[in-house]
């Protein structure tokens, strides 16, 4: 690598500093009580996370969360692997229309769906359950595509060696094309998963038990805990925001360095 | 061990012109088998269609005496080496060998100790441990030959598996894959466009054009009495010369002989630095190749442009203007219509 010139590494950390200022910000206020921050004194407490937790439930909320982003996350990989496999590798009939459709799904703004999708989970009974807040966000088309385009440039000779090796087509799937993609699906779990994690729409439209909030919908709920004085306990409110963003800078640090890394090298001269 | 035959084979693909039209063979069980011929002439569609790869559109297709049309390529006993490896990146060299013994579901510590007799065999034992991206083309190709022998199959076929590779690399790669068809037993189907390797390698050579199976016989057969001019011309180095009987000197008296092409190896041209006695063509040379002990000439005659290979020393210093004569006996003629050769018995000067 060049070394760095001096000027570029400066204006880097100083637009690094302008991206992270108000997570920073809103860390520092998390640990203020609301007294001391709204009279502009600097102090240092606990108590914020301790309200958020005990008080408003939001260990309950975060272990919701972790459950339906993380179940989300690894049906979600399995169905778009298995159908982007199927895309990238077999001809079938019906297999380009089917193709055509799920990009279509790109297309379409999820709050179309939204009614629909609220009807047939209604109809099956599954409101107010896990499996109504899982089911409809594991079918992803976005992802579905990127892997295909990704396993596409996959070598097919590699395939067709493990064929000749004694490979079923699962195993070829499993043995080959799955450890290959890893980058490609590295980077669609963390997609996934932050999108699920952020998801408020249809958490809020699909459950009214308090039991199965997830953080967002308890995080919205907090700017309406002290309605009577007028003003929002700000300190609380970001000690319950550090509880959200947390799982997902550590999810985003477990993967991280599967993220960027080509492995086909050397599979073909 | 199994043979393998193939009959009345016709293979297009989707949306694509036939690739072969009605290829039919029968490989023996053991046999070392080339199939040679140009670049897309459809050798690698053969092989595949044999993996199980590809499908036939017409024909039969039976392995060890029962038909294989439908049979997965997994259920064919069959192991192959791709002209480009396509070893699997993600795993080290013990485990691309024994990847197909752990399918079979053979024990760890037995498929580890196949793996490294394999790995001994073909002098890979340093670099079980490394991924192939950490090895030379040379190593690469071993690798992919040892995953194919580490399964004990009967059947082996191999799509060019020498091309990538540097000239003495190739070479000393021949004579081992050579040996390693002495040691298995196996039968070998070996694609390439190399003649020295068909040539050289196998016990029958199957020789292709445009989808068409040309001559399928024995190397010296192929050479000697080659069933085409196109035969003739692909197999040999320095190649045949093609002259038109009626220039030919010595040729006169031939029947029919102004619709023939005479086929002259440059082995049955002798070169003379003056005219010798009977027939010959007067040749200007116009570039000499030195080949080590060989001149390698292209000359200029009456008849047309004639390459022929003499001693460097027997030549001297007077190698611009040189008298060839020719074996007449061993010349091959071949119908300017057809292309296909006639048989010329000697002593009576008559074309049958
Ligand atoms: N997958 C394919 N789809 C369409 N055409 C193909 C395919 N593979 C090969 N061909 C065509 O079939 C012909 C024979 O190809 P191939 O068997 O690879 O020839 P060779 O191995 O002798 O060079 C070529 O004209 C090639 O373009
Ligand atoms: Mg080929």
């Amino acid at each position: 690598m060049k070394p760095e010139n001096p000027f570029v590494a400066l204006l880097s950390l100083l637009v690094g500093l302008l991206f992270l200022s108000p997570v920073l910000y809103s860390i520092w206020m998390s640990f203020q009580t609301a007294d001391d921050f709204y009279a502009g004194r600097v102090t240092f407490t606990l108590d914020n996370y301790e309200r958020a937790i005990g008080q408003f439930n939001f260990a309950r909320y975060l272990i919701n969360s972790l459950i339906v982003s993380g179940l989300v996350t690894v049906l979600g990989i399995t169905v778009a692997t298995l159908a982007a496999f199927a895309f990238a590798r077999f001809r079938f009939p019906g297999g380009d229309l089917m193709f055509g459709a799920t990009v279509a799904t790109l297309m379409i703004p999820s709050h179309i769906s939204l009614i629909p999708n609220y009807l047939t989970l209604a109809k099956a009974g599954l409101l107010d359950t896990y499996a109504g807040l899982i089911l409809p966000a594991i079918s992803n088309g976005f992802a579905c595509f990127f892997l295909r385009q990704y396993m596409r440039g996959i070598p097919k000779a590699l395939d067709e060696a493990a064929y000749m090796d004694g490979a079923t087509h699962l195993q070829v799937l499993w043995r080959i094309i799955v450890p290959l993609s890893r980058p490609a699906i590295s980077s669609m779990a963390l997609y996934i998963f932050i999108a699920e994690w952020n998801n408020y729409i249809w958490p809020l439209v699909a459950v009214g038990k308090q039991d199965l909030y997830t953080l967002q919908i308890g995080l919205a709920r907090l700017y309406r805990i002290n309605p009577g004085e007028g003003l929002i306990d700000w300190p609380l409110v970001m000690a319950a925001s550090t509880i959200t963003i947390l799982p997902v800078l550590l999810g985003f640090l477990a993967v991280e360095r599967h993220l960027v890394r080509g492995i086909t090298m050397g599979a073909v001269k | 061990m199994s043979g393998i035959s193939l009959r009345n084979i016709r293979k297009a693909y989707p949306g694509g012109p036939t690739v072969l039209h009605d290829v039919s063979m029968e490989f023996q069980p053991g046999e070392f088998i080339v199939i040679v011929g140009p670049s897309g002439c459809g050798k690698s569609t053969l092989l595949r269609l044999i993996a199980g790869l590809e499908r036939a559109d017409a024909g039969e297709i039976k392995i060890a005496g029962k038909r294989a049309n439908d049979l997965p390529p997994q259920d064919r006993d069959i192991a192959m080496i791709f002209q480009n490896y396509a070893l699997y990146p993600h795993m080290s060299v013990r485990e691309n060998i024994a990847f197909g013994l752990e399918l079979r579901g053979m024990p760890k510590a037995e498929r580890n100790r196949r793996a490294e007799e394999v790995a001994r065999m073909l002098q890979l034992e340093p670099y079980l441990e490394r991924k192939p991206g950490a090895l030379s083309g040379g190593q690469r190709q071993r690798v992919a030959m040892g995953r194919a022998m580490a399964r004990n199959t009967s059947t082996f076929l191999m799509d060019e598996p020498l091309s990538n590779l540097d000239n003495a690399l190739r070479v000393a790669m021949r004579t081992e894959i050579k040996d390693l068809h002495r040691q298995l037993g196996a039968t070998i189907v070996y694609v390439t466009h190399d003649q020295t390797e068909a040539l050289s390698l196998a016990d029958r050579v199957a020789v292709m054009k445009d989808g068409h199976l040309l001559q399928f016989d024995r190397p010296d057969v192929i050479y000697d009495r080659p069933a085409n001019r196109f035969v003739a011309g692909f197999l040999g180095v320095p190649p045949i010369n093609f002259l038109p009987t009626e220039k030919l000197p010595g040729c006169a008296g031939l029947a029919g002989s102004d619709d023939l092409t005479a086929g002259l190896r440059p082995d049955i041209l002798a070169v003379h630095t003056a005219q010798p006695a009977g027939p010959s063509l007067a040749a200007r040379v116009v570039m000499a190749e030195m080949t080590g002990s060989d001149l390698l000439l292209h000359c200029d005659t009456a008849a047309g442009r004639l390459t022929a290979l003499a001693p460097r020393l027997a030549l001297g210093g007077g190698t611009e203007q040189v008298w060839i004569s020719y074996d007449l006996d061993r010349a091959l003629f071949f119908d300017n219509q057809s292309g296909a050769r006639v048989d010329y018995v000697p002593g009576d000067r008559q074309i049958r």
